[in-house]
């Protein structure tokens, strides 16, 4: 065999060996997704607060008393902000628990009628066969409504998580620079720039896509619990605050927030024109948000098509929950910077 | 003046030991006169390489992302005319290369190969400009000798060309 070719298939045999490696990674990860959860809200986190760290080391504040100040101030505004709207939410969730069994049955007693005319209408479909699925369906929902009530417990929970975070936050802020390092240093002196140039990119695309969406989410849940408690709708803090958390998914999260505000409203109060106004305060502040506020705060971060983003969406979900639902956006744009780059690196210049 | 010694070796020991990077940092013309903070800043974006003899550190057209400073051995620098390889410098330790790559997204323009078993450290475009964003006072200094350094070598390849017009003109 000559020594191209042999060269060649060597090449071939190396970006295969790549493949593998990656793949063997994305499936040991797949596997311990079960212990991720803390680690990807720290990641989150850290590319939240990396550049208030960032600036106050730029301002001459040394970097490990920066981040113990920002953590304290992080808690001491969670505080005054649960202190602030938990009373609010409380009420607001044992007025639902309260009304909410009178209007179920009213819906339901609603929709069995429908059942029963159109499977008297529709001579195809054998009696009673709708409405049995539509009874199940129902108490799937009323049981499930149960859960509301044990929200205390998640935030319980969602507390002590987040402590246990901060620590990983902490070390991921204070020493992340050290860790790139160790991680870079593993590298063969031949792929050595084309990995640093890859790490820089993925590190940009889910900074930019992360600091993009929290801030707009946020944004996004000011202004629904504002539009929706002057608009007199019941649980305004409730939906608005859910609205703006759901809205950090693209598209899917639109649908969610919409959903569960408008059937929030229509089991609350029985009324399908106050669940159509609900829906429609959420649909303004959508629309204020996509013609003003995502623009500037997100700008073009995920510049990718619609129908992609839901394909990519649905995967993430289907890996790893709403964390994967959250992350999977950026992590394609990363894949596909990392093609590019790649791409350039093997196919034009012909040497990496 | 004793006093004074001892409040030197108290702040050293609280600020850390100066370990195996800062000592060559200090050695490199472009980071001159920066004081031990400084230097304590940029180790933290330096990566540490070690390339084999006839290894080869980037070539001639790669995309480049990076300088590399010269801790220890010799590399070549070469460029490809008309198929053959042609030495243009050698670079030896204290000294660096690539800089140009530190300023701007654009093709080497010379192949690195190191000519003995050589380790160097190399620093990283985003993570400079990074660190230029957190300190801009250090930033700039940095920036200022790099900038000396371009602009004493465009004062050289004009003298260059100048020197060439004027034998052409004499012919």
């Amino acid at each position: 065999m000559e020594k191209n070719e042999f060269q060649k298939l060597w090449k071939v045999f190396e970006v295969i060996a790549i493949g593998c490696v990656l793949l063997g990674a994305l499936l040991v990860l797949y596997l311990i997704r079960g212990l991720l959860t803390p680690f990807i809200i720290a990641f989150v986190i850290t590319f939240f607060l990396s550049p208030v760290v960032n600036y106050m080391e730029g301002e001459g504040v040394n970097r490990t008393f920066a981040i113990i100040l920002l953590i304290i101030l992080t808690f001491i505004f969670l505080l005054i902000l649960w202190k602030l709207t938990w009373p609010t939410i409380q009420t607001e969730i044992s007025s639902f628990q309260k009304n909410a069994p009178f209007y179920t049955g009213k819906i339901q007693d609603k929709l069995e009628g429908a059942m029963k005319l159109l499977e008297k209408k529709a001579g195809f479909i054998p009696q009673g066969v709708m409405q049995k699925a539509m009874q199940q369906k129902i108490g799937d929902f009323t049981s499930g409504m149960g859960d509301v009530g044990s929200l205390l417990k998640i935030v319980r929970e969602f507390v002590i998580t987040f402590i246990l975070t901060q620590v990983v936050v902490f070390f991921f802020l204070k020493d992340g620079r050290k860790i790139k390092k160790v991680l870079i240093a593993y590298v063969p002196n031949k792929y050595f720039e084309t990995f640093l140039t890859l790490f820089h990119e993925i590190h940009q695309q889910i900074s930019n896509y992360i600091r993009g969406q929290f801030t707009d989410a946020f944004i996004v849940g000011v202004l629904a619990i504002i539009a929706l408690y002057v608009s007199g709708i019941n649980y305004a803090i409730f939906i608005g605050a859910v609205a703006g958390l759901v809205n950090i998914v693209p598209y899917v999260g639109l649908l969610t927030g919409f959903t569960f505000g408008g059937l929030l409203v229509l089991i609350d109060t029985g009324s399908i024109i106050e669940a159509l106004k609900c829906v429609g305060v959420l649909a303004f502040v959508k629309l204020l948000d996509d013609i003003a506020i995502s623009p500037v705060v997100v700008g073009r971060s995920v510049n990718v098509h619609p129908l992609m983003v839901i394909i990519v969406i649905s995967f993430g979900g289907m890996v790893h929950g709403v964390w994967g639902m959250v992350l999977s956006v950026p992590l394609y744009c990363s894949m596909r910077v990392s093609l590019r780059i790649l791409y350039r690196g093997f196919v034009e210049y012909g040497k990496w | 003046m004793g006093g004074r010694n001892r409040l030197n070796a108290i702040l050293r020991k609280i600020q850390g030991k100066e370990g195996r990077i800062i000592p060559v940092l200090r050695t490199v013309s472009l980071f001159e006169g920066l004081a031990f903070r400084d230097l304590k800043k940029i180790e933290l974006i330096v990566h540490e390489r070690t390339f084999m003899p006839d290894e080869i550190v980037f070539y001639e057209r790669q995309p480049g992302a990076g300088m590399y400073i010269i801790k220890k051995g010799l590399i070549k620098l070469t460029k490809t005319t008309n198929g053959e390889k042609v030495t243009i410098a050698e670079v030896g330790e204290g000294e660096f290369f690539g800089e140009m790559s530190l300023l701007e997204d654009y093709p080497r323009s010379a192949e690195a190969t190191a000519a003995v078993k050589t380790e160097v450290l190399g620093i990283f475009r985003p993570d400079l400009f990074d660190l230029i964003d957190r300190n801009p006072r250090l930033g700039s200094k940095i920036l200022m000798k790099l900038s000396q350094r371009l602009s004493s070598r465009l004062r050289r390849m004009t003298d260059m060309k100048m020197k060439e017009v004027e034998s052409n003109g004499k012919e």
